[in-house]
């Protein structure tokens, strides 16, 4: 019995082989199934490449951010280079993890980070599945949504092109905080009776670590076909300098894909290989490190070396370092993505259809840092490697029948999935020179026990599928779906989760009655849906079993010796999270397709939510418990609206926007775990402040609270500045300083607005994004105002004039996080070809694209696009720890042959 | 068709296969019946793996050298030391304030509790895997690993008890609700003795404190000084109501030893002198209790052994009591954090002509000179000067904000530690012999009638280190144990056993928050509470 997996493993590899030493044969083509049917109407979920612009992104997903209603791209706020945080898609509905949506690239599952992996000028089509009943064929890989990415391909027939997509952009830093210069400085230190320690420069910390970074890409494609197949190539080279000195990422990409057809229409294989690898520069190491170094450090100091060839310290900082010291640091990561598939399709007549899918891929991301000793007592060099493979094989028979105007289908899936996840790393320290890093980790005197690891997960899924779905005479449909899922994280007995969907459609327009006005409108459509779906995000291996791990050294006798002991509480009783979604929809499309509209309205509640809880010791042996116990609501209403004014043959006009109204509500997480009682109270902090005078205590500013949203502000009330009866002021709390619920981190509303306009052989494109409702904790003024902070570390120039002495966390700095923003312009050209030219070339294009040129906010901080979706020690908290404003210029030439 | 046949053939074997399929066998740790199969393995990872944690490396963790943790609930909060606020440094949210002014549900000592009492959860579990693995190899002789865990529980009971006042009793690694109740401190008191007095006997009579089989573990000498503390302590352990003025006397909590019935002073008195049958005895300096070759004392008894190649205890002390600069002389990291009272700086006679010999082996105070014998120079070119008497607890607006306070000099600098200087070889002692003679003499004076031995014991420990001899008084023995003990994490148990918890004292008047002696306890975590709906401690 237990060959029977392996076997649909290698067979699904073995078709994986075959079918890639077959590749080269051309064969005659029509589109995969991932590719949506009808590319010319607006489809509020479809983002197509061509509509991309210019944006330079080393990750796709970043330039469809606004595009997709419900969908919300989170970039970093601490680097430059590595700039994608998280997606979300329908908000956050699972506190443990699994709440980015599935990738799927060419019908290869993977993760954002695989995403890196594709070049957006590959990139033919976006398609977002939101609701359980689309996603219900992922099963739980596609609870918190999916996102199909289809690569471009040659056609079958398709002449031989080659394109080449080449960038060149500069970047530069478009806001700084504005900090005492030294003379400032000096002068508040003084009269405020302090130790001044004065270096006489007068030195910008900012601007010192910052440069204007240039970036270039290039991308190359050749694709063609003949009469059974095709093929396309394509391979990319970015390279982006960061504005941080020292910061730089280059990341070289190659996609293959073909397809043949064989045995007459009986088979098409569809073979796909894409990789890349991705290297990433920055000497920053812990972000609010290095820019409240920045921002904060003693401005008399020179930004030259001393007489030691180090970097003069500042004793009374103890916080923050000497920023040239900081820009020393080398944090390095190189991320290596494979991505190999296979698809055969068996046409077996005009009802069955056979399909055999295979795919592998491989990601490895090593990791390296060396923190020299100027910042690092006796320095240290980390070398690790983190590798994920993941197999996955799956047969699928579909079968369809049409008698009448009744249609009929069925499907039946089985699918298998083995992962690998598996590492090392070493650290060592005691470095005698600050030369070799990590290059050289033997040149520290010591490897530490603590800092020496490796692991092993090999995690299994097995899921079976059965679809059936109805359609009478283009009208009604009717679809209902069973999914199992299998995995053997979870414990005997516990390891299926069973998952049904249905979801209904009523093609009003197709009415014989509606006829009369079909004139004026020209498709009404109207889409309800309820699924189920289970999620394992987050979850080790290991978690449900009695396991012991190399804890630690003991003397016994005179030799050491490691004891192995069991690290956490397990939890033999964990199971899937379930996630129940009903979604209402409809779609119009009025005027000849000139406005088409669409709107959803969708509620989910997880139950058996997965929770860290803090539990009691005794019983338990650790203070953390992951149990299922708890229940989240989430809700939202989408609009999306396509408007096409004019189109003629010279003008052109497309306005594309979506709103997104958000809740989500924690509704409870107590229960019984195996008869004790769990609580937890009702709330409990997410983010808090850090820094000087900030460690321990209650400076926490963002909260999970019971019955709030996600990410509640829970703050004492400030009622205003008071004076301290020494010329100071400090915040004065109402209700001796009560906490109370102030407002929520999350955006309650969600806006995404493109413009493009179209003149002949011009074109201009813009994209505004907007998110309103939500509040920012500005805990860098917090800081940055109390002019207690001196002399050790610096203050803005507006504190001195407001005297504030005092950094009591309160409402005080909790400000509204409403904004509109630009994110990019894009002009462009297609240049006119003529004569001869136009014999050889078949498109060149210039375009100018302009990125992040304002922001309408009325937030004060430098910027109000700070994580706002996901939870960690950020959410809606900016402190001290923001990467500098930046825009980008980017001018671009695309010329195809 | 075939191939659908096939297919849906193998589909439904698949269903069957996939039960083997989804079992998924660690590769990188041990299940837990293959973790205690031979003596040696039970011996490893059922009891040496205990000894790991008595020691730490993370906040709130280990006996002592870490912060946040047991070491500083019993030193921060008493009139021996505290952690001045300077400026934005070391307010923490106020937790060291809150320490040091007795609100106690402010000092964060739930990282405390749940050390401890993770401690006595995995001596459970050893008890159980020593007891299945007996049940398994009647041969083997497993009742002197059974002691030892036994009597390695009740030390860390004691340290729990101590400072939470009540527990739950458990005795086993799945405990059932009813036995997570939380227990009167009579009855937790009485269990701790009782598990110490049962296991003595089974126990090795080895020195705990040198290197060799039984370095760092529980021996006769460590069983028998947590029974004198045990003793000495009788009247705040036995009292069940410590909010209600009253306490029972000493003379009559009785107690049976080597069979005669005694009271609790008596006791004391005999434990104390089978630890020197041991013998132990004092070293000629009391730096060498300290150095960072000490593991060959003959005055310690108990010490967490460190070793900054081999293993991973660490030592944060003398890191974060030193002045920056004065770290970064030595080559290593300070964080200008705790410093010394100025009650203890009267108590050492600081600034007078009869200063304690050992001041300056406990603090560092004065001008500091770095490994050449230069001064050491702050940022601005002045000499770092430490200005002992300037400590207040808040510096923020004292020109002497990063100065004031006498620093911790009670071990000697490793310098060739690791870690910023927290990875050093000095193991960190928790029991000595100059306490046993002060625990002797305090017992007899408590007893009344042996006032020459008394004085004997006293200074024989004054006599050490070139302090003129004092007359045995209970008094002077509270001082003696700040002069000899300053640093050493026992000055909390102290104060609360001589009534001085809440006395005023020059850093700090009287506290109102005292005044019921609810604060004599912390607050018991409430995750813990919520199992059993037990009723907090009082007073919170």
């Amino acid at each position: 019995m237990r060959q029977i997996v392996p076997f649909l493993l290698a067979a699904s590899l073995a078709v994986t082989a075959a079918a890639q030493s077959d590749s080269g044969a051309p064969a005659a083509a029509t589109s995969t199934a991932v590719v949506a049917a009808d590319t010319t109407r607006y489809d509020p979920s479809r983002v197509s490449g061509d509509e991309l612009a210019g944006k330079q992104v080393t990750n796709p997903i970043e330039a469809i951010n606004g595009r997709v209603a419900g969908m919300t791209v989170q970039r970093s706020s601490s680097s430059g280079i590595a700039a994608l945080n998280a997606v979300r898609l329908r908000g956050t509905t699972s506190l443990t993890g699994g709440n980015d949506p599935l990738i799927i690239i060419d019908g290869v599952l993977g993760d954002l980070k695989t995403l890196q992996s594709v070049n957006p000028t590959d990139i033919e089509s976006f398609k977002v599945l939101k609701d359980a009943s689309e996603t219900a064929q992922y099963g739980s890989r596609g609870a918190s949504g999916v996102i199909e990415v289809t690569t471009r391909r040659g056609g079958a027939g398709d002449r031989p092109t080659i394109t080449y997509n080449g960038s060149f952009g500069v970047t530069t830093v478009g806001r700084n905080l504005k900090m005492l210069d030294a003379d400032g400085y000096a002068a508040e230190v003084l009269a405020r009776g302090l130790a001044l320690v004065n270096k006489s420069a007068n030195t910008n910390w900012q601007r010192e670590i910052e440069r204007t970074a240039l970036l270039h890409d290039h991308h190359v494609a050749f694709s063609g076909g003949a009469g059974n197949g095709g093929y396309r190539v394509a391979l990319a080279y970015q390279n982006h300098q960061g504005v941080i000195r020292n910061e730089h990422l280059n990341n070289f990409t190659s996609t293959m894909r073909m397809h043949q057809i064989m045995f007459g229409d009986l088979l098409r294989i569809d073979v796909g290989l894409f990789g890349n690898v991705e290297k990433q520069y920055t000497p920053i190491y812990d972000s609010q490190k290095m820019f409240y170094s920045a921002q904060a450090f003693n401005p008399t100091y020179p930004t030259t070396r001393n007489r030691q060839d180090g970097w003069d310290s500042y004793a009374e900082a103890s916080q923050i370092t000497h920023p040239m010291a900081l820009l020393d640091a080398r944090v390095s990561t190189k991320a290596s993505n494979l991505g190999a598939h296979a698809k055969l399709t068996f046409n077996l007549g005009s009802h069955w259809k056979l399909t055999a899918f295979g795919s592998y891929s491989f990601n490895e991301t090593e990791t390296s840092h060396y923190y020299p000793t100027t910042i690092w007592a006796h320095g240290e060099a980390y070398r690790g490697s983190d590798k994920h493979e993941q197999l996955i094989g799956n047969i699928t028979a579909d079968y369809t029948v049409k008698l009448g105007e009744h249609r009929l289908g069925a499907q039946a899936l089985a699918e298998v999935q083995r992962e690998t996840y598996s590492g090392f790393h070493v650290t060592t320290t005691n470095f005698s020179t600050n030369d070799l890093g990590y290059d050289a980790i033997q040149a520290g005197a010591l490897t530490l026990w603590d800092g020496t690891a490796s692991y092993r997960q090999v995690p299994t899924q097995a899921s079976f599928m059965g679809r059936l779905t109805y359609d009478y005479a283009d009208r009604y449909s009717l679809a209902a779906t069973l999914r199992a899922d299998g995995t053997s994280r979870f414990g005997n007995g516990h390891k299926w989760g069973c998952f049904p969907s249905v979801s209904a459609s009523w093609n009003i327009i197709n009415e014989p009655w509606m006829a009369g006005v079909k004139e004026r409108l020209d498709g009404l459509k109207l889409r309800v849906g309820y699924g189920l779906a289970g999620n394992q995000g987050g979850i080790n291996s290991y978690i449900t079993m009695s396991a012991l791990s190399p804890a630690g050294i003991v003397p016994v006798g005179n030799e050491a010796a490691v004891s192995l002991a069991a690290l956490y509480n397990t939890n033999p009783d964990l199971k899937w999270e379930v996630k129940r979604t009903f979604n209402i929809g409809a779609d119009f499309s009025l005027a000849g397709g000139k406005v088409v509209a669409s709107i959803d309205c969708y509620t989910s509640r997880t139950s058996d939510l997965l929770y860290m809880y803090n539990v009691g010791v005794p019983p338990f042996s650790y203070t953390k418990l992951l149990a299922n116990m708890g229940k989240m609501n989430n809700s939202g209403l989408e609009v999306s609206v396509g408007v096409t004014p004019v189109a003629t043959r010279d003008w052109g006009l497309n306005i594309n926007a979506n709103v997104t109204w958000q809740t989500n509500k924690l509704v409870s997480l107590s229960g019984y775990h195996n008869g004790y009682y769990l609580e937890v109270p009702t709330y409990v902090d997410i983010a808090g402040m850090n820094g000087a005078g900030f460690h321990g205590g209650n400076n926490n500013v963002t909260y999970q609270a019971i019955g709030h949203p996600l990410g509640v502000f829970y703050l004492p009330h400030c009622t205003g500045l008071k004076e301290d009866g020494n010329g100071g002021y400090t915040y004065e709390l109402a209700d001796g300083g009560a906490r109370r619920v102030c407002g929520q981190a999350m955006p309650k509303v969600l806006l995404g607005t493109n413009f493009s306009l179209r003149y002949r052989h011009c074109d201009l494109s813009l994209q505004i994004n907007g998110a309103f409702g939500h509040k920012i904790f500005n805990g860098t003024a917090l800081s940055y105002m109390n002019m207690n902070s001196l002399p050790g570390y610096n203050v803005l120039a507006a504190a001195p004039a407001r005297r504030i002495e005092d950094q009591t966390v309160s409402d005080y700095w909790l400000e509204s996080g409403n904004y509109v923003n630009l994110d990019y312009i894009t002009i462009g050209w297609n240049v006119p070809l003529r004569g001869k030219a136009a014999g050889a070339i078949s498109r060149l294009r210039l375009s100018l694209t302009a990125e992040n040129l304002a922001t309408i906010t009325g937030y004060s901080g430098l910027t109000p696009m700070i994580n706002s979706s996901n939870v960690n020690k950020t959410l809606g908290l900016d402190d001290k720890n923001i990467y500098p404003v930046t825009r980008t210029f980017t001018l671009s030439l695309a010329i195809g042959f | 068709m075939k191939k659908i046949a096939i297919i849906i053939a193998a589909t439904a074997l698949a269903l069957g296969g996939c039960n083997d399929f989804l079992d998924e066998k660690p590769a990188d740790r041990l299940l837990e019946d293959e973790a205690y199969g031979t003596l040696n393995d039970l011996w490893l990872n059922g009891v040496a793996g205990l000894y790991r944690e008595v020691g730490g490396n993370t906040n709130g963790t280990g006996l002592q050298g870490t912060v946040r943790g047991v070491y500083d609930l019993n030193t921060f909060s008493t009139d021996e030391a505290f952690v001045p606020k300077r400026g934005a440094d070391w307010y923490d949210g106020g937790v060291w304030q809150s320490m040091f002014l007795h609100n106690n549900a402010g000092a964060d000592c739930g990282d405390a509790w749940n050390y401890l009492l993770r401690q006595v959860h995995a001596c459970n579990a050893s008890l159980e895997h020593i007891d299945a693995y007996a049940a398994a190899h009647p041969n083997d002789n497993v009742a002197p690993l059974r002691a030892e865990v036994t009597a390695l529980r009740a030390m860390f009971r004691f340290y729990a008890m101590d400072l939470f006042g009540r527990l739950p009793l458990f005795n086993s690694s799945k405990p059932s609700t009813d036995e997570l109740h939380l227990q009167p401190r009579s009855t937790v008191y009485r269990a701790i003795v009782d598990d110490l007095t049962g296991s003595l006997d089974l126990l090795s009579h080895a020195r705990s404190n040198y290197p060799g089989e039984y370095y760092g573990r529980v021996t006769q000498p460590v069983a028998l000084f947590l029974l004198a503390k045990l003793m000495l302590n009788a009247e705040v352990y036995a009292d069940d109501d410590w909010t209600d003025g009253k306490r029972p006397s000493g003379k009559d909590i009785m107690w049976n030893v080597n069979g005669e019935t005694v009271n609790s002073w008596q006791a004391c008195a005999i434990y104390c002198d089978e630890i020197g049958n041991h013998g132990y005895e004092l070293e000629l300096s009391q730096s060498a209790c300290f150095a960072v070759r000490n593991e060959f004392s003959v005055e310690n008894i108990f010490t967490i052994p460190m070793d900054r190649h081999l293993l991973t205890n660490e030592f944060w002390n003398l890191v974060r009591s030193r002045h920056y600069k004065h770290g970064a002389a030595l080559g290593l990291e300070g964080e200008n954090g705790p410093c010394a009272t100025r009650h203890a700086l009267e108590v050492f006679g600081y600034g007078t002509d009869e200063v304690d010999p050992r001041f300056h082996s406990t603090y560092y105070a004065g001008e500091m000179y770095d490994l050449d014998g230069d001064p050491i120079l702050l940022d601005d070119g002045t000499p770092l000067v430490y200005y002992p008497d300037k400590v207040e607890l808040d510096l923020s607006d004292s020109p002497y904000i990063r100065t004031a306070g006498a620093r911790m000099a009670k071990y000697e600098v490793d310098l060739h530690a690791l870690k910023d200087g927290k990875l050093s070889d000095n193991d960190i002692v928790l029991m000595r012999y100059a306490d046993v003679l002060l625990m002797h003499c305090e017992a007899l004076l408590r007893q009344g009638g042996n006032d020459e031995l008394a004085s004997a014991l006293l200074n024989t420990v004054r006599a050490r280190v070139g302090a003129p001899g004092r007359e045995a008084t209970l008094d002077n023995v509270l001082d003696e144990r700040l002069l000899e003990l300053a640093w050493e994490g026992w000055r909390r148990n102290d104060l609360i056993r001589f009534n001085r918890w809440g006395a005023a004292i020059t850093d700090r008047p009287a506290l109102p928050v005292d005044a019921d002696g609810h604060t004599i306890v912390y607050p018991i975590p409430g995750e813990t509470l919520t199992v059993t709906g037990d009723a907090q401690n009082p007073g919170f």
